[in-house]
């Protein structure tokens, strides 16, 4: 059957279109070329004055695993505050940052997003989040595993293991955690928290294992190149969150000596520490750095002004933040030899002087970094604020009267500090689907989504035109997964699950023996139960798609 | 006759280290001696027929009946939950679809686990944190019952990735941990005998002196004590709330989680809860993620609200709120309570005892005995995946359910 999407405006930047009027041809829920005279056209859908771009595409949002279901018991307030029925065709739920997984599946569609990814999974827990996922329905879904923290890799870095063993570890893991790549989380300071040091910058040294954040950055971002990795090494830095940190996320771009590397939400990595109460904004110097680094991606992390939960992997750096948890009360959890977990519950307020300089930041990042290829839309969901936020960000890049008006509202020392009002940039609709789908897409190393050529996924969100583009964004007027309408008129119509993304890679099988005995040993489980295998997420349902790890590009 | 690996389901340790003997059925372990894992595979399976009644019955006649009963219940109890994921969100769906209400065996002491992290989180660890890091181990009234191999596997160890010497490991209860004496030579070890009105109160002067001149103390136990914490690297306080007294067991958790956070104001400690028996964590986590709130969840409005003393099994099944309740443990027999105002059905082990005193009784097999499985473990982050060693023909719990969501339309 071929359904034919004639008339709309299209938004398609890997194929450089840029608003042409296009028809688009869906067969078998992939975009095909245009059919020949025989073949039948089963139904056309006219999108006269109607906007098309690809789905869009979710870098970095914590949607599943422990940390998840932690925040989720931490704060059944917040749930009650968001209550969904059940329907014939939905599910029950409630919560809106730690939002209960089929609704998080009903939210995502309805914005016109069809690919998520849940950044930090741990190994031990990722069998955990996979079958968690397996639940939010309507989105293809992927996990990055959280290495840079885990004994067994620390000690070879210690006895200065050659980078082909360590790259058959990081294999190993992937293939295991069956992720699609690998988070760098405050590099060997998870660990260094263990031993009770409470702060590790880039250059100072792990206390058991006398090596520092920078060797771990080196060592597994080359990994990834030498991997041929669908994605980069994904990397939350070291000090999130302290005044000051900008020298240090700076010397990190500097560490990886131009081999590529996502940052992610650097938002909370751009603190200068000037001016009366020491904390001022580290944008600009960090734009310049991105600016001029063509090897560096990142995401803002946005944040926005509301309660929400921050749930991270970086136990050092959330234990440092509890004393701001509102409501009064935290979780951390130092977990399996691996990493850790910390939860702390936030209200951004724009009358407080360092949440508002943290919002101004978060823009003014998006505005002075230049190429929207490099720059992704995130709010850290939910650390910054729950991703139901992004049509208001999206309003506030693109309508500087707006973002001025709102501006204006926030703290006045903060106003005083930050060069926000005095940046003109607008972002235009295709600079848009740029950082929310082709970007994404393209640092991922998804070929068939994030763009609406021939073979790619017809996943395809459709907007009414609108001048205010909060309300644009917030209620698409259709979206079609797989070739599927699934919501139209802000109203879901077919409940599905999407795939799920494992990248492919290879190892020498020796590693294995080592690693069987450290487990045995240190680990109290067996290895061949840490594996994930393929069946049991066939026994679960889960639909796998493999991308080859065969980047050329790096 | 063959020897095979085997991931162990009877506890939420999920021992994966055991090697059973596998000859017509029979399963014999051959590296353990867990008396949990002994009793629970002694159980001899004679027969496995469903009943109505008490009378037996086929397995389409007895689901047939069990679908008739929500069909026309006003209100349903799922009570019991010992289950495993998917028999956890098979039971989802259908308390979503027939508005019912969702608790667990354990949930009379895990509730205080639940209402003390709700009200203060919490600093936690996993297994392998316990093994490998904690130099000082501090067990707070309880034994080895529910996890038997805790000990042996995570705590008595010589080799740990820190190279801990002997750990101090200190008991504060009433209790005489013989599991402890015994293997006093693995460990160094001291008792504090102290009843359950004392240990609280132990606690909270623990908490309060911490931060005093050590001159001021003049308690030589409370001295030696907050000495060794001090001197600690890495502690751990292990804690089971099922076994402190049902009276004070809340305000004891709070003070152990108020401990941990002034303790890490100048060293590391973490706690570990070791309540989870029948797997109530995995039911738990199951239900955090499907529905935003963990057990005593009712779905009675179309959406979820939660209640820790409202949707207690006893309180509903004593107060004939519910016209029906329907157990299910696909673990172990243990005593469900039968009300003959409330209409019961139990989906459970062949062996149950109480299989003929129910009005529907549907026999399934035990997730890892009788079909592949994942279980949740003590600390919630591992799942552990659990493999078919048996061949009997038993639905699991999923089965059972999936086929009365198929009969809604009907």
């Amino acid at each position: 059957m071929i359904t034919k999407l004639e008339n709309a405006r299209i938004y398609d930047p890997t194929n450089k279109i840029n608003g042409k009027i296009k028809d688009l041809f869906i067969k078998n829920g992939t975009i095909i070329d245009k059919p020949k005279r025989n073949e039948k056209i089963s139904k056309i859908i006219n999108l006269k004055n109607k906007i098309i771009m690809s789905g869009g595409i979710d870098i970095h949002s914590h949607i599943a695993g422990g940390k998840v279901n932690l925040a989720r018991l931490l704060l059944p307030e917040e749930h009650r505050k968001y209550l969904y029925s059940s329907s014939n065709k939905l599910r029950s739920g409630s919560g809106l940052g730690t939002c209960s997984s089929f609704h998080i599946g009903y939210k995502y569609a309805k914005l016109g997003y069809t690919t998520v990814f849940e950044p930090a999974t741990l190994p031990s827990n990722a069998r955990s989040a996979i079958i968690e996922m397996n639940d939010i329905p309507l989105i293809d879904k992927g996990t990055y595993t959280v290495l840079s923290n885990d004994d067994f890799l620390l000690k070879l870095i210690q006895k200065k293991t050659d980078q082909k063993k360590i790259n058959d570890y990081v294999a190993w893991i992937i293939q295991s955690t069956k992720s699609l790549g690998i988070k760098i989380v405050n590099p060997g300071g998870i660990n260094a928290f263990k031993f009770n040091q409470r702060e590790l910058d880039l250059d100072e040294k792990n206390k058991k294992y006398g090596i520092t954040p920078r060797s771990i950055l080196k060592v597994l971002t080359k990994s990834l190149i030498d991997l041929k990795a669908p994605h980069p090494i994904h990397v939350h830095g070291c000090n999130l969150g302290v005044p000051g940190n900008i020298k240090t996320t700076v010397k990190q771009i500097n560490a990886v000596e131009g081999k590529p590397m996502h940052l992610t939400h650097i938002q909370y990595h751009s603190y200068n520490n000037e001016g009366d109460r020491k904390f001022s904004s580290g944008a600009s110097i960090l734009a310049e750095e991105i600016n001029k680094n063509k090897n560096i991606t990142c995401d803002v992390g946005q944040i926005m002004f509301a309660q929400t939960v921050t749930a991270s992997a970086d136990t050092m750096s959330q234990y440092r933040n509890h004393h701001f948890a509102h409501p009064k009360k935290w979780i951390c959890v130092d977990i399996e030899c691996e990493a850790g977990c910390g939860i702390v519950p936030f209200k951004y307020q724009d009358k407080n002087f360092v949440h508002s300089l943290q919002w101004a930041i978060g823009l003014e990042l998006f505005l002075l970094i230049k190429d929207p290829w490099r720059i992704y839309l995130t709010t850290d969901h939910p650390n910054g604020a729950a991703f139901t936020a992004y049509p208001k960000l999206i309003k506030l890049l693109m309508d500087r009267s707006f973002r001025n008006d709102e501006f204006s509202k926030i703290n006045k020392y903060a106003q005083k500090n930050s060069i926000l009002s005095s940046l003109k940039r607008e972002y235009s609709l295709y600079d848009i689907a740029v950082m929310t789908r082709a970007g994404p897409a393209k640092v991922l190393g998804l070929k068939n989504t994030g763009h609406l050529g021939i073979g790619a996924k017809a996943n395809i969100t459709v907007y009414s035109e609108m001048d205010d583009k909060e309300k644009m964004f917030e209620n698409p007027y259709m979206v079609i997964k797989d070739g599927e309408i699934v919501v139209k008129n802000g109203k879901i119509k077919k409940v599905f699950n999407g795939k799920f993304y494992i990248a492919q890679t290879d190892y020498d099988r020796n590693i294995e023996k080592e690693i069987s005995s450290y487990f045995e040993k240190y680990i109290g489980r067996k290895m061949q139960n840490f594996k994930i295998q393929n069946q049991e997420l066939w026994d679960h349902g889960i639909e796998i798609e493999n991308i080859l790890c065969d980047r050329n590009d790096y | 006759m063959k020897n095979i690996n085997f991931t162990c389901p009877f506890c939420s340790l999920l021992c994966d280290d055991i090697q059973l003997e596998t000859k017509n059925n029979n399963l014999k372990p051959l590296n353990t001696s867990c008396p949990l894992l002994l009793s629970s595979l002694k159980r001899e399976i004679k027969e496995q027929f469903p009943r109505i009644n008490g009378q037996k019955t086929n397995i389409s006649q007895a689901i047939e009946n069990l679908s008739i009963l929500i069909k026309k219940s006003k209100s349903t109890l799922f009570a019991g939950m010992g289950t495993d994921i998917k028999g956890t969100k098979a039971t989802l769906e259908i308390a979503d679809i027939y508005k019912c209400i969702v608790d667990h065996f354990s949930g009379d002491s895990y509730v205080k686990n639940i209402k003390s992290v709700q009200e203060l989180g919490g600093f936690f660890l996993t297994l392998s944190e316990l093994k490998n890091r904690s130099d000082t181990i501090i067990i707070i009234q309880s034994s080895y019952d529910t996890a038997p191999r805790l000990f042996e596997k995570y705590i008595f160890p010589k080799d740990t990735i820190n190279n801990l010497k002997k750990r101090k490991v200190v008991f504060v209860g009433s209790k005489v941990p013989q599991f402890l004496y015994k293997n006093i030579k693995k460990i160094s070890f001291e008792h504090i005998k102290l009843d359950s009105v004392n240990l609280l109160n132990f606690l909270s002067r623990i908490r309060n002196s911490i931060n005093s001149e050590v001159l001021e103390i003049k308690d030589r136990r409370l001295l030696n004590f907050l000495k060794l914490l001090k001197q600690t690297n890495y502690g751990s306080i292990l804690w089971s709330v099922s076994e402190l007294d049902n009276n004070i067991n809340d305000l004891i958790v709070t003070e152990i989680t108020l401990l941990i956070q002034e303790l890490n104001k100048f060293t590391r400690f973490s706690g570990l809860s070791l309540s989870g028996s029948d797997h109530i964590l995995t039911v738990n986590e199951v239900m955090l993620w499907q529905t935003g709130f963990p057990i005593r969840t009712s779905f009675q409005n179309g959406f979820p609200v939660h209640d820790v003393n409202l949707f207690s099994t006893k309180r509903l099944i004593d107060n004939k709120e519910i016209d029906l309740v329907i157990w299910i443990n696909s673990f172990n027999e243990k005593k469900i309570i039968i009300n003959k105002k409330i209409k019961t059905v139990l989906i459970g082990i062949p062996t149950h005892p109480q299989k003929k005193n129910v009005d529907v009784f549907i026999p399934v097999g035990t997730p890892g005995l009788d079909y592949n499985s994942h279980l949740i473990r003590l600390d919630k982050v591992v799942t552990a995946p659990l493999k078919k060693v048996r061949n009997i023909s038993l639905p699991s719990v999923d089965q059972v359910l999936n086929k009365v969501k198929e009969r809604q339309f009907q």
